[in-house]
């Protein structure tokens, strides 16, 4: 028998090259045609910390990891017990270690998997120039079946720069360690891929994001560094300007919201991207966005948290203060990428959602999907009819603020003849004056809902799977839409009518939409990955949810996995 | 040019100022819009950004493109516009507290990043929106407000040389009490290529009335901008805080990203293609 | 100061100045709900534009310097009529409103006598007697303005209300 998924954690601490060789099989794997992702988790070093690489092939789309993995391969041990706990085996699953780093410790022998002992080392010290992570990467294609040469065309790009003998060396580590694979036995391989009928793409969350971001038609990025959104920085910085527009790298936070309010309202559409703590600097000017009509979109990959948290680590716990944390009533939209590919459709419509709705738009991806990669299939291109709403010929006097139907009043941009305003952050009439008169903050107010409430959303707000009948409804947020997918899936396979619902858009709550996707649902289980459950407390706060309601969510950076889903879905 | 030169009053709006009777400000916004008269700049392609406080109220008061943003925040905001709108005038105008205390990361980065804007900031050494605190240029021994009853005590912020170490390219003073000067000062700054920086000292009529005596010990003598560095900071050692004119002026190309090539979107995915 | 075209263009400026300047400090007063004075520095205003339309008469047909608002000469920073904007206050009296005005109108006297007797150019001179024999009327026309307003009490400023916090 073939299996038609593979699970492999490849760890080392820093200068093992672990990344080096997940990304390598991730892509020769993506060359013979397979599916697949690679996240990681890293340790706090700078250099030379514990890594892991978390890979999953696949013959079908695949962008969420397994259960468990059915082969770990430990260049070494370093601090293995400070993340075994994000390392977890399937029962019986392959344990590859060094005799040379001594036993292997108890963290990773107690589930009874099977240990297998190869010299790595010592194959690539027998190689000039082997390195041993070439030795580990030979030894895991060999295991799944995956065709050498993939890996040798993906090496002869790799290591083009080297020269011959770097490649030779590295080819000697491959076969060395395909070699050393011959004796190892109990994993089925991966049952060949299917013909590639599209194009595919290797992408990351962070990198789709940004992508998303410029097919929006965002051309300014202001920003500050912060661990893990920088990754969409690097990759808008040379990117933009190919499409005529700009990042510019600010003084902290405050200036980049600021920075892209001020080119946003220029009328050029503009981003930033941070993470917890810069969203936490950023609310006060998200108010100014909303109150002045500013449309900007930040996208904010979750970390763990409170305060400087887990860094390096994912959770989906930005979620109240992203929907909460502007003072005042400030209507505004909250979106989340349902997987590391959507990062890209997420991103360009929220650029399209602010610009059409004049506001500001949180996009909540996380570190879990934001530093993972993908192989995808190429999206498909999606131009969004409608966008910002300019005057195209204007009264005197001019109206920024005008009290319209459905709340979208015209912005006149600067150079527009007849439309000078100021945009204000205080309360204002219609004309954009301050004004402190009670019909004026109520009627700005109003316009200001009216707006985003108002607002058709489209099939856009969730992607909903599953059955027509469905008696049981798993409702869930962002990252954690992959692994509910596949445990709705798998609760479907034995038999349970379940239906699912991840919401691509966190707030408003369309609430019309969401109560027609709850229609026939006794049972409601909302998942996400948070210690304190903050979107099922977001629904019970705006909706009745139907029958018997659950909640099932516990925090990082351990990321949600499809059994533990389906162990509550069918527990309850 | 214009076949009718525009007046200044042309650039005021129909709204009335809220600040005190003899406020200093009035005057600052008479020399902007003087200034934007006297150089012919077309309403429609000036912007003008401000803050929080007394004097970051001004932009309703014009004509102009404005944006009244949050506290502190001017430098941003009119740095982004500048940015991605490369061919408007943008100036950023502001208060002490708004500049110099909560936006003072702002500043000193404004400073250096060379932006092509100007920067005007109307200075009375209090919090006047707030009743009256001790703002960061207050002498250390200034005992008006309830917040500081023993004075702030702390010395205070020293904003030409704050500009000139942080690396801006244009700095000059004026006393909102020579109006002309104002405006001859912000005509050289908006024609000035970068960040330019133009400290007016602005009485506070309510709060510090004794600033009336501002009149008396201004002195106008910065006489020629200098364009080294090291004389205008030896200048400025000796300077008592109300010499006036245009101190320093560089020639150093502003910061303006500008994009090498126009591809289409579509092409930026093929980057990911496997 | 040298020739008549250059005095006339600082006489536009000096009463458009004043104009300006008394309509401003005219919104500043109406702002603050003190109607008596916004009237009375709204009438400087139109006075100043009255002698500005004259001073501008006496300049058609003649090519004008075109001058920088700071490369007119003055005596002082500001033109001579152009009230103080730091003498204005929010409880201010119409006493204190027709001081301001008078000192104004003084000051413009002085700057005109003083050309009147100095300049070398005899146009000028009878010129700048005009406007300072014009200027000596007003002054008068306010001094008899004045009698009728008596200095208001010393505590005329004082407010038991404090100063509002606003932002």
């Amino acid at each position: 028998m073939q299996r038609t998924s593979v699970s492999i954690a490849l760890t080392g601490s820093g200068g093992a090259g672990v990344m080096t060789a997940g990304q390598m099989l991730l892509d020769a794997a993506a060359e013979a045609g397979y599916y697949g992702l690679m996240g990681r988790t890293l340790g706090p070093q700078i250099r030379g910390g514990e890594s892991a690489a978390l890979l999953r092939v696949a013959t079908r789309p695949v962008q969420g990891l397994d259960d468990g993995h059915d082969v770990l391969l430990a260049f070494d041990w370093g601090n293995i017990e400070r993340f075994s706990a994000e390392l977890p085996l399937i029962p019986g699953g392959i344990v590859i270690a060094d005799p040379r780093n001594g036993a292997v410790p108890e963290v990773m022998r107690r589930d009874h998997h099977r240990i297998v002992e190869v010299p790595m080392q010592d194959l690539a010290k027998a190689i000039p120039g082997g390195r041993v992570n070439m030795v580990g990467l030979g030894l895991i294609a060999e295991l799944i079946g995956l065709d050498h040469h993939y890996l040798l065309d993906r090496l002869a790009k790799q290591l083009a720069k080297k020269g011959e003998e770097a490649l030779a060396a590295s080819k000697a580590g491959l076969d060395a360690g395909a070699e050393a694979a011959a004796g190892i036995t109990g994993l089925e391989p991966l049952a060949p891929p299917h013909p590639r009928e599209t194009e595919r793409w290797s992408i990351t969350g962070n990198d789709a994001a940004g992508l998303g971001a410029i097919q929006g038609g965002a051309r300014f990025c202001a920003a500050y560094p912060i661990t893990p959104a920088t990754d969409i920085l690097e990759w808008l910085a040379p990117n933009l300007p190919r499409v005529g527009g700009a990042l510019v790298q600010c003084e902290d936070e405050l200036a980049s919201i600021n920075m892209i309010i001020g080119s946003s309202f220029g009328g050029v559409p503009s981003v930033t991207a941070t993470s917890g703590p810069g969203l936490a600097l950023m609310m006060e000017s998200l108010g100014l966005a909303v109150a002045s009509e500013t449309p900007i979109v930040v996208i904010n990959v979750q970390r763990g948290g409170p305060s400087t948290g887990i860094p390096t680590k994912s959770e989906q716990v930005d979620l109240n203060i992203a929907v909460n944390g502007l003072h005042g009533d400030a209507p505004h939209v909250v979106t989340a990428p349902l997987s590391i590919g959507d990062c890209l459709f997420a991103t360009q419509w929220s650029v399209h959602l602010a610009e059409a709705m004049q506001t500001a738009v949180i996009v909540l991806s996380d570190q879990s999907i934001g530093q993972s990669r993908a192989i995808i299939d190429k999206p498909a291109e999606i131009a969004f009819i409608g966008k910002r709403l300019v005057p195209e010929t204007i009264e005197a006097p001019y109206r920024r603020y005008a009290i319209t139907a459905d709340g979208v009043s015209p912005m006149a941009l600067p150079g527009q003849e007849g439309g000078a305003h100021t945009a204000d952050g205080l309360e204002h009439n219609e004309f954009g004056n301050p004004s402190t008169q009670i019909d004026h903050h109520q009627s700005q107010l109003d316009k200001r809902l009216r707006k985003v409430v108002g607002y058709d959303y489209g099939d856009h707000w969730a992607m909903i799977e599953g059955d027509e009948d469905a008696s049981i409804a798993v409702v869930t947020w962002g990252s954690a839409a992959e692994p509910c997918r596949e445990a709705v899936q798998r609760a479907r396979a034995q038999g349970f009518k379940v239906r699912l619902i991840a919401a691509r858009l966190i707030h408003p709550i369309p609430l019309d939409k969401m109560g027609k996707a709850l229609e026939g649902i006794s049972q409601v289980v909302v998942v996400e990955q948070n210690h304190g459950g903050q979107y099922y407390r977001h629904l019970r706060a705006h909706l009745d949810l139907p029958g018997k309601v659950t909640a099932f969510h516990r925090p990082g950076p351990f990321s949600l996995r499809p059994r533990e889903i389906l162990q509550h879905i069918l527990g309850q | 040019m214009d076949a009718v030169a525009p007046k200044p009053q042309d650039y005021k709006s129909d709204l009335k100022p809220v600040w005190c009777p003899g406020c200093g400000d009035f005057s600052v916004l008479a020399a902007i819009t003087r200034a934007l008269a006297e150089l012919r700049l077309p309403h429609k392609d000036v912007a003008l950004v401000s803050g929080i406080g007394c004097s970051s109220r001004l932009p309703a008061y014009t004509s102009l493109y404005g944006f009244h943003a949050v506290h502190g925040r001017a430098l941003p905001v009119a740095s982004g516009l500048k940015l991605a709108r490369p061919e408007l005038t943008v100036l950023a105008v502001g208060g002490d507290g708004d500049g110099f205390s909560i936006g003072g990361n702002h500043f000193v980065h404004g400073c250096r990043r060379n932006v092509d804007m100007t920067y005007i900031i109307m200075d009375n050494s209090v919090y006047g929106m707030t009743k009256g605190q001790a703002s960061p240029t207050t002498a250390a021994d200034w005992t008006g407000s309830k917040l500081t009853p023993e004075g702030p005590g702390l010395s205070p912020f020293r904003p030409l040389e704050m500009a000139l170490s942080a690396g801006a390219t244009f700095i000059s003073r004026a006393f909102s009490g020579d109006p002309l000067e104002v405006t001859r000062q912000i005509c050289a700054a908006i024609e000035h290529k970068g960040f330019s920086f133009v400290h007016v000292l602005s009485p506070c009529v309510t709060y510090r009335p004794e600033q009336k005596g501002w009149r008396e010990v201004v002195h106008a003598d910065f006489t020629e901008p200098y364009s080294d560095r090291r004389e205008a900071f030896l200048r400025l050692l000796d300077d008592d805080g109300f010499t006036t004119g245009i101190l320093y002026k560089s020639q150093t190309p502003p910061f303006q990203p500008t994009p090498k090539s126009v591809e289409p979107v579509a092409t930026l995915g093929d980057q990911f293609a496997i | 100061m040298e020739t008549v075209e250059e005095f006339i263009a600082h006489a536009i400026a000096l009463e458009e100045d004043s104009a300006v300047r008394f309509d401003d400090m005219a919104d500043a007063l109406d702002v603050h709900q003190n109607h008596e004075v916004t009237d009375l520095f709204r009438k400087m205003a139109h006075y100043s534009r009255l002698h500005l339309a004259e001073a501008r008469k006496l300049g058609e047909g003649m090519t004008l310097p075109d001058l920088k608002p700071w490369e007119f000469k003055w005596p002082n920073a500001e033109p001579p009529e152009t009230p103080d904007q730091d003498a204005t206050h929010y409880l201010m009296t119409p006493h204190h409103a027709l001081v301001m005005a008078l000192d104004s109108e003084k000051r413009a006297q002085v700057y005109y006598a003083g050309l009147a007797d100095g300049s070398d150019n005899a146009r000028i001179r009878e010129l700048a007697a005009e406007f300072a024999e014009e200027e000596s009327e007003h002054v008068a026309l306010l001094e008899a303005m004045l009698a009728k307003y008596p200095a208001p009490p010393a505590d005329w400023d004082e407010d038991m209300d404090p100063p509002v916090a606003v932002d």
